[in-house]
């Protein structure tokens, strides 16, 4: 009550203070609009060029859906959106069983050259495609296991898939699946399985009835993972294939080669709608099983 | 037969890792090995090889003219991890600053680039970077900003840009975890202790960040460095990184040895890069 | 083989790496008994609660339940039922499925798993819940719900570990009354591990008091409480006046000497004291009194002890209040005087006293 008045300067300063943190908060949001815009403007321009009534990329004349219409009457562009599918189902399948199965043991068991198993299922994640694209390609030349196909039906599509790429797919989405599944097995709460078994359940009752199914969403995630890693790989697809087995990343890159047109454009525009509605997918399957890191599947 | 089984856990972890094991033994150990093994080997005469024990192959790689190309490499990774970093410091910040709900948000919208074919990505600069034809140059002209195209193609620059580009979310995400985890009440001790802005930053938000700076780093770098479809793309077949020179020892040249010889220097490097920069930041970290 | 108890435990002991967790335990549970394991944090109870569920293996010695040597027998081949002290239900399962979940085990036909979660429901009166999910009721249902799902399996012995202790104070009183009824009416034998001293007391037929994987005591609440049988226990338990003394002589009396010479005859004196040691004499402050200095009797009984001392504190507590008195010797006891004399004057800080109690209620237990 009879505190003396502070001198002007301060208030001022606190003015300033306060300008000076709007004034930074103005900026970040500013800077987070244009990074996002930096991170998005490149693939909308890509998109809306995909309807452009013309063969250029850059120059824009008109609207149509005639590119659209053009990949889809490509026949090898079908082929090899076939092939992707069923490359992709396939080498998730066996990735997820394989990788579900070294999360279990590594995450729930200790035991000696733990740490080196442990190591040995990073490395595909850390090493750089190109490096493990030629170590599979001298493999599987030296091996005789070679490019041989696996003729199949599917769908009305007669597809020859070489097992090596089958393999060189697995081989990479194996340890990601295991993350995934790893961090899921990290969280989860272990006295449930206690109780399973003070409840008379034995060892394969409490996987089956508590431990399967609370790992579920993480296994999931995983399978989710491996899926699309594998419909966008290209590098390891590209060296493991051998002679004409197309993938539709690799089929992309053969038509950059060859020339650009909105066709390109056009078959872009549709692997980026997979790749959206997998990983909007995959949100919805973490949010409902109630997991904080929703995002950070993959990672 | 289970009795045993519970009474060496060792058994049980070994039963349920069998299968992936040993298919990693197989197919991934093994050609690890061989590559490292094909490294030593002589040049076939009809492609393949001979077994011919030689050092020929480290030689060549070292050889200036190979030589440039990794130092090449090791520049534009080292390039695109601090401007990635540089722009994506300020991203994380921004989205961890973001009130909560919102920030899942943000994630997402950060993390659906990344999620799209990187193939795909690259391509998309490849339309707007072209000499003559990409979009920038032609808009450029058009609007007659400019009268000659830019040269934003086939070169480090086009090949930075797209890394940049295709690496940014997996800069920004570690950094992001680690800020979100930040404990405000320290940046509030700062203040209390008449810290400026910028002091708090410097000395409590930036060394505590630090753990996701370098996960981020790592994750650029290593990947940066190895690239092979940027460059392929957006070197104009002029800009040529170890990764292509690599491909081009299996696709064209085939000299496998000499192909193998590179990658085996190439993942070398990668490893020795990796820990020099562990134990870098391990000592700025004691020291704050 | 003895099968007069629910459960036996034969000097086991129970180590971790260097750390000896439960060092050479011996119990002998009564059936239908209410058991209580109790002790601070880290002395060995849940350790030993685990061992007899079966998580955990023995080092060395023996567990029986109702006369039958576990071995290594898995959990699920044991008969007994756990509640575990963070429920651990199971989240994806509808409660109904939680409690039906060990007779699906055993293979009970499906009719009567249906009427026994009923039933279940209806005792822990919960009647209706079966459809809702773990994470939709209250920290107090989901606790019956574990309850349930243990006792509906029939056990023959119910092992609980520290359920109630992430409930709030007024639930987890009403939890306590309702728990040591329920186990009345079922009448099977619980093992209930907690550190809360008061719960124990309240709940249990017997406690056996742990401290760093040792059973110092194992008696009826009364007992415990009245005759603890070393420090540890009487300070443990309640509140305790420790007044270090000398021992004087244990037979035909048991005289020990205040620090300032004065001698007192004590009522009890732990194993293992002999003439001359160094002891505590360890007094309840309820069971002292105070007299002012004009009132001490001319001829004093042997039976009582008359100590003087100083005032130095008083801490009213509503039922009674805390005298902290300061002896003769420096030493410090605190007396509890209930609140209920009229007309006597209260005493003040600085006032000379005489603490006065009876030998019966002075223990001497080692330091």
């Amino acid at each position: 009550m009879s505190a003396p008045m502070p001198p002007p300067t301060t208030l001022e300063h606190a003015r300033w203070e306060r300008f000076k943190s709007k004034l930074g908060g103005w900026s970040l949001t500013t800077y987070g609009i244009l990074a996002f815009a930096f991170l998005y403007l490149p693939i909308v321009i890509l998109v809306i060029f995909s309807f452009n009534d013309s063969r250029s990329v850059s120059k824009w004349s008109g609207f149509t859906w005639a590119w659209y219409g053009k990949m889809f009457q490509d026949g090898q562009i079908m082929l090899s959106i076939w092939n992707s599918l069923f490359l992709a189902i396939v080498s998730t399948i066996i990735a997820t069983v394989l990788g579900t199965l070294a999360a279990l043991g590594l995450e729930r068991y200790r035991f000696r050259g733990k740490t080196a198993v442990d190591s040995m299922f990073y490395l595909p994640v850390i090493i750089p495609d190109i490096a493990m694209a030629i170590m599979l390609l001298i493999f599987f030349n030296m091996s005789g296991i070679g490019f041989t196909p696996w003729k199949v039906n599917f769908f009305g599509a007669r597809l020859a898939v070489p097992y090596s790429v089958i393999i060189g797919h697995v081989a990479f989405n194996t340890s990601f699946v295991a993350i995934v599944v790893r961090a899921r097995l990290a969280q989860m709460d272990r006295t449930l399985e206690e109780a399973a078994s003070d409840l008379y359940a034995n060892a394969w009752q409490t996987f089956r009835r508590v431990t399967l199914p609370m790992l579920m969403p993480g296994i999931i995630g995983g399978a989710l993972l491996a899926f699309t890693l594998s419909l966008d790989d290209f590098v390891i697809t590209f060296f493991t294939s051998g002679a004409g087995f197309n993938t539709l990343p690799v089929r992309v890159f053969g038509m950059i080669k060859k020339g650009v047109t909105p066709k390109i454009n056009a078959v872009s525009t549709l692997m980026l709608v997979v790749s959206l509605s997998l990983v909007v997918v995959s949100i919805l399957i973490s949010m409902r099983s109630g997991s904080e890191d929703s995002v950070t599947i993959g990672m | 037969m289970t009795e045993r089984l519970r009474r060496h856990p060792e058994l049980q972890a070994w039963l349920i890792l069998a299968i992936p094991v040993i298919f990693l033994l197989i197919f991934f150990m093994a050609p690890l090995v061989i590559v490292f093994v094909y490294s030593f080997l002589e040049r076939g005469k009809y492609g393949g090889v001979e077994w011919v024990f030689t050092l020929d192959n480290i030689r060549r790689v070292f050889d200036p003219l190979y030589f440039k190309t990794f130092v090449r490499s090791f520049y534009i990774a080292i390039v695109t991890t601090l401007v990635t970093l540089i722009l994506g410091y300020p991203l994380a910040y921004f989205i961890a600053k973001s009130p909560p709900s919102r920030r899942n948000a943000l994630v997402f919208a950060l993390m659906i680039p990344f999620w799209t074919n990187f193939l795909i990505r690259t391509y998309a600069w490849l339309t707007l970077l072209r000499t003559h034809t990409g979009l920038i140059n032609v808009t450029l002209m058009n609007w007659g900003i400019i009268d000659k195209p830019l040269p934003l193609y086939g070169n480090d620059f086009a090949i930075i840009l797209g890394l940049v580009y295709g690496w940014l979310p997996v800069m920004v995400l570690p950094i992001y975890a680690a800020l979100e985890r930040l404990d405000e009440s320290l940046l509030e001790a700062a203040r209390d202790l008449y810290a400026s802005s910028a002091k708090a930053f410097r000395r409590v938000t930036w060394p505590l960040s630090l753990p996701g700076v370098v996960a981020g780093s790592m994750l650029v770098f290593i990947p940066s460095l190895g690239a092979f479809v940027t460059p392929a793309i957006l070197g104009g077949g002029k800009s040529l990184m170890i990764g292509n020179i690599i491909s081009n020892q299996f696709l064209g040249a085939h000299d496998w040895p000499f192909g193998s010889a590179l990658s085996m220097v190439m993942m070398i490097a990668m490893l020795i890069a990796t820990l020099i920069y562990f134990r870098w930041t391990k000592k700025s970290e004691d020291v704050t | 083989m003895n099968d007069a108890y629910a459960v036996e435990l034969r000097d086991v002991v129970k180590q971790f790496g260097d750390v000896i967790a439960v060092n050479h335990v011996s119990l002998q549970i009564k059936d239908g008994e209410f058991f209580s394991l109790l002790g601070p944090s880290g002395c060995g109870k849940t350790t030993t609660l685990r061992m007899i569920a079966g998580f955990e293996m023995p080092t060395s010695g023996a567990i029986f339940i109702h006369g039958e040597q576990q071995g290594y027998r898995p959990p699920n081949k044991r008969p007994v039922n756990t509640v575990f002290q963070n429920y651990a239900l199971f989240p994806h399962m509808t409660v109904a499925e939680n409690i039906a979940f060990g007779m699906e085990m055993r293979q009970v036909p499906k009719d009567e798993i249906q009427r026994r979660v009923d039933e279940a429901l209806a005792m822990v009166r919960l009647a209706g819940m079966g459809n809702r999910k773990p994470k939709q009721l209250s920290g107090g249902q989901q606790q019956r719900i574990a309850l349930a799902r243990a006792l509906v399996n029939r056990p023959e012995v119910l092992l609980l570990d520290e359920p109630l202790g992430a409930l709030d104070l007024k639930l987890r009183k009403a939890m306590q009354i309702e728990l040591k009824a329920l186990q009345e009416e079922v009448g099977i034998t619980f093992i209930y591990v907690t550190h809360d001293q008061e719960e124990a007391l309240t709940m249990s037929d017997r406690i056996a008091v742990m401290n760093n994987g040792v059973v110092h005591q194992v008696g009826d609440p009364e007992s415990i409480y009245e005759h603890p049988a070393d420090r540890f226990v009487a300070d443990f338990i309640g509140e305790t006046n420790f007044i270090p003394v000398r021992v004087v002589s244990l037979s035909p009396e048991i005289v020990v000497a205040l620090g300032a010479g004065q001698q007192v005859v004590a009522g009890w004196a732990e194993e293992g004291l002999s003439v001359g040691d160094e002891a505590v004499l360890s007094i309840r402050p309820e069971k002292m009194d105070l007299l002012e200095p004009k009132d001490m009797p001319k001829s004093p009984s042997q039976q009582m002890a008359y100590v003087k001392g100083k005032v130095t504190h008083l801490v009213y507590v509503g039922a009674d209040t805390r005298h902290t008195v300061v002896l003769g010797d420096g030493s410090e006891v605190v007396v509890r005087l209930q609140n209920s004399y009229i007309g006597e004057e209260p005493w003040e800080i600085g006032e000379e006293t005489i603490v006065t109690w009876n030998a019966a209620h002075a223990r001497i237990l080692k330091e």
